[in-house]
């Protein structure tokens, strides 16, 4: 089942379309003003772009202890497939541990992190969440009790599957791919996949439109 | 991690910095946080997820590894706390 996708066009035939891969969980929330922001100068730069929703997240139906990590990829190589024209994947944090799978000419992505960082944030937010409740918590027991039962994190409910595969992902190596970090040395921007309150960046979504929009050209693509 | 431990003034950097792109501080309010400027409980922003996000973005910049019996509410209760907690665990 293909999931609701947000997709915009440009005026005129798109030279490519890049299949935007949200960061997972939380993060995608707190980036999602500003990706859609790039989507939109993506437009601007004669591409059309699209950012679907993972089985499980945003306002898909399928409830997301149903979900893991083999599942959303899955679903991205499907959405990438019904895509028409040359596909570039710019994937965004924890998007990079599922982009591999997808068929595209050319990978992006943004800041990307392992899976066992992204797990290890949410299991705090529960220890943290539980100890304001009087609970003792640790990373250990969380992690034993996930390996037979939903793990309910930050609002999350994950399955064995799910958190055994976040704890070991690692975002694989594709061909060609343009990786890059915030900073001095890449995107001039503010990591907002980290921000406690959701913000929002037009400066660096202008950004990260016209580094996708060169990493495409000088992938031969268009 | 690959970086050399930074040193007290690289460490009190890091931690503003980091402070600033969780809490969404802006620059001016993180160089203005002082040992006795309170954090959990006192700034709003600073929720239970802030609290998490922190913690493993600690372990990311200052190459260091936090046990959570470590974590106790007094870490968060001021900058300062959190400060001394960051460069006693840089030191190892």
């Amino acid at each position: 089942m293909i999931e609701h996708l947000l997709r915009i066009d440009p005026v005129g035939a798109p030279r490519a379309t890049v299949l935007i891969v949200p960061p997972l969980f939380e993060e995608a929330n707190r980036t999602r003003r500003t990706l859609v922001l790039a989507m939109s100068a993506l437009a601007a730069h004669g591409f059309a772009a699209v950012l679907p929703d993972l089985p499980g997240q945003n306002e898909s139906l399928v409830p997301l202890v149903e979900a893991d990590l083999t599942r959303w990829q899955d679903a991205l190589a499907e959405v990438a497939a019904a895509i028409d024209g040359p596909v570039i994947a710019a994937s965004v944090r924890g998007g990079a541990l599922i982009d591999h799978r997808a068929g595209v000419a050319a990978w992006w992505r943004l800041a990307p992190v392992g899976g066992a960082s992204l797990l290890r944030t949410l299991m705090r937010a529960r220890i943290a969440a539980d100890r304001e409740a009087g609970l003792n918590s640790s990373l250990e027991s969380l992690q034993a009790a996930a390996e037979t039962a939903p793990l309910l994190v930050a609002g999350n409910a994950l399955s064995p599957a799910m958190v055994a595969q976040l704890g070991a992902a690692e975002a694989q190596s594709v061909e060609p791919l343009r990786s890059i970090a915030l900073g001095a040395d890449g995107i001039a921007g503010t990591p907002l996949w980290l921000r406690a309150e959701p913000g929002e960046d037009a400066a660096m979504a202008a950004a990260l439109a016209a580094d996708i929009a060169a990493w495409s050209t000088s992938c031969g693509i268009s | 991690m690959t970086e050399p431990a930074p040193d007290a003034t690289g460490v009190d950097a890091t931690l503003r910095a980091l402070l600033a792109d969780v809490l969404g501080l802006g620059e001016a309010r993180a160089a203005a946080l002082t040992d006795d400027s309170g954090l959990f409980g006192e700034l709003p922003e600073f929720d239970s997820m802030a609290v998490a996000t922190v913690l493993t973005e600690m372990e990311d910049r200052l190459g260091i590894v936090i046990d959570d019996d470590e974590v106790d509410g007094e870490i968060f209760e001021t900058y300062g706390n959190l400060l001394a907690f960051s460069w006693r665990k840089v030191n190892g």
